[in-house]
């Protein structure tokens, strides 16, 4: 295929821009006065966040597309982007509990943005779970597709309510992530070149799992018609 | 359209008259879930005993809402009866407002009888207070009706599908969830309906999204049997 050069170029990209980030943020950035080494985190687990729901919008847009257009490809698209977010998704509640621990004393505390994250990830276990009950079939692809897009109509009332329940129920935290303010430049340019570095890492593994869900899909079209062919050529 | 509805209706409807056990299952998993949570809290009074009693209505909303919602939809794949409703001239919207409409009456009769079981066990009064739980309740049945409709239709075609539709309805119930406990529990401590409004309002666009999107959607879900 005629995409390999450029995916191996990406992936050099990607390899490129993630030591940049790493270099980043151990040597780089200076160490945030208040919470110390542990903030530096930070720097992974928002771009987590950012590459997470970037991918879960892309499931629903997918979603509607093949439904509208009935073209595999965007089913494809759409699942390679839900397996790749659902990752990202576990990875931001993984740094996010790793980071809460010596700040919050608490692995894990019922905030809204917290709540809201692992709902996100809960909802799309179950798109993965039933996409892969489904099996490999036309059939799959559409009912993924409807999940897909009742999910991101979910998304908006679920931030809704869990705002509301947040602040109507008494706060058990003071202090909360806003507190940041990146005062330092250094801060903010680490910040912008993990992003860049995790959009990058996005964009290659989307890539890797599309073009492999495109082979399945020849593959099935193929087998089909070979079947077909066996069928004809019997006497 | 409004002809084939009432007509799929008419059919559920009758055919729960006629010996279906649908609701007496649904009102019967409700007071069981009732009683094994409270043998869990122990709930003593006051506004503890409240919000115990109102998480309690919810669970139970939950699972006799899927119960309902599979029930429906396995009934008609039992003895082919999918294939002849598909086969009919039948718009699928009209298949689908036909079945959460059905879902949702047994559902709502299910609540009723489980607000009555929950003032019993939890040890409430039955006065204005309890009346006010309601409109959260009702709201929240359909929500979950026209949610569990459109998965059941989905988890009814996939082979190991029961396990499908509760990892998908619950986590997407959670908005509503949220809003019902909420209102419920302020209800049972005696605050007037005005105060309910804001969770309320998220219970109505819930239920706004997912019975408009179930209606947009169902075509794709019941295509073949």
């Amino acid at each position: 295929m005629n995409g390999r050069p450029m995916r191996l170029g990406l992936g050099t990209g990607v390899l490129a821009l993630m030591l940049a980030a790493l270099y980043m943020v151990f040597v780089v950035v200076p160490t945030e006065a208040d919470q110390g080494i542990v903030q530096r985190i930070f720097y992974f687990h928002v771009p987590c966040a950012w590459v997470a729901f970037v991918s879960f919008a892309l499931v629903a847009v997918a979603g509607m597309l093949y439904l509208w257009l009935g073209d595999q490809v965007w089913d494809d698209l759409g699942y390679a982007a839900a397996e790749v977010g659902t990752i990202f998704c576990a990875l931001v509640l993984i740094t996010g509990s790793i980071w809460a621990k010596p700040i919050w004393g608490a692995w894990w505390t019922w905030d809204s943005r917290l709540t809201t994250t692992l709902i996100l990830f809960l909802l799309y276990c179950g798109y993965l779970m039933l996409r892969a009950m489904a099996g490999d079939s036309e059939q799959g692809a559409r009912f993924g597709a409807v999940v897909g897009i009742v999910a991101a109509i979910d998304v908006p009332i679920v931030i809704v309510s869990v705002r509301l329940w947040r602040t109507i129920h008494p706060a058990v935290l003071v202090t909360r992530q806003g507190g940041h303010g990146l005062e330092d430049p250094r801060m903010v340019a680490t910040l912008l070149v993990a992003l860049a570095a995790f959009t990058a890492l996005f964009i290659w593994i989307l890539c890797l799992r599309f073009v492999t869900l495109r082979m399945r899909t020849r593959l099935r079209a193929l087998a089909g018609s070979l079947a077909m062919a066996e069928l004809a050529a019997e006497p | 359209m409004i002809a084939a509805f009432a007509a799929v209706l008419r059919k559920d409807l009758m055919l729960e008259a006629r010996g279906g056990q649908s609701t007496v299952a649904l009102v019967a998993l409700s007071l069981l879930v009732l009683v094994v949570l409270v043998f869990a809290f122990d709930p003593g009074g006051g506004a503890q005993g409240r919000a115990a009693a109102a998480g309690a209505l919810w669970v139970a909303l939950v699972f006799s809402g899927m119960l309902g919602a599979t029930r429906a939809i396995a009934a008609e794949h039992e003895n082919g009866c999918m294939r002849a409703l598909l086969l009919s001239p039948l718009d699928r919207a009209a298949l689908y407002a036909a079945k959460l409409a059905a879902a949702f009456i047994f559902m709502a009769l299910a609540e009723a009888a489980a607000i009555v079981l929950m003032v019993l066990f939890f040890n409430l009064q039955f006065d204005a207070r309890t009346l006010r739980v309601a409109p959260a309740v009702m709201l929240g049945a359909l929500g979950f009706a026209a949610l569990a409709t459109l998965l059941a239709g989905i988890s009814s075609r996939v082979r190991g599908g029961d396990l499908i539709l509760p990892l998908l309805a619950v986590p997407m119930f959670v908005p509503a969830l949220i809003a019902g406990v909420k209102a419920s529990a302020m209800a049972l401590g005696g605050a007037p309906l005005a105060e309910l409004a804001t969770w309320l309002k998220v219970l109505a666009a819930f239920d706004v999204a997912f019975v408009a999107a179930g209606y947009l959607l169902f075509e794709y879900v019941a295509l073949e049997e």
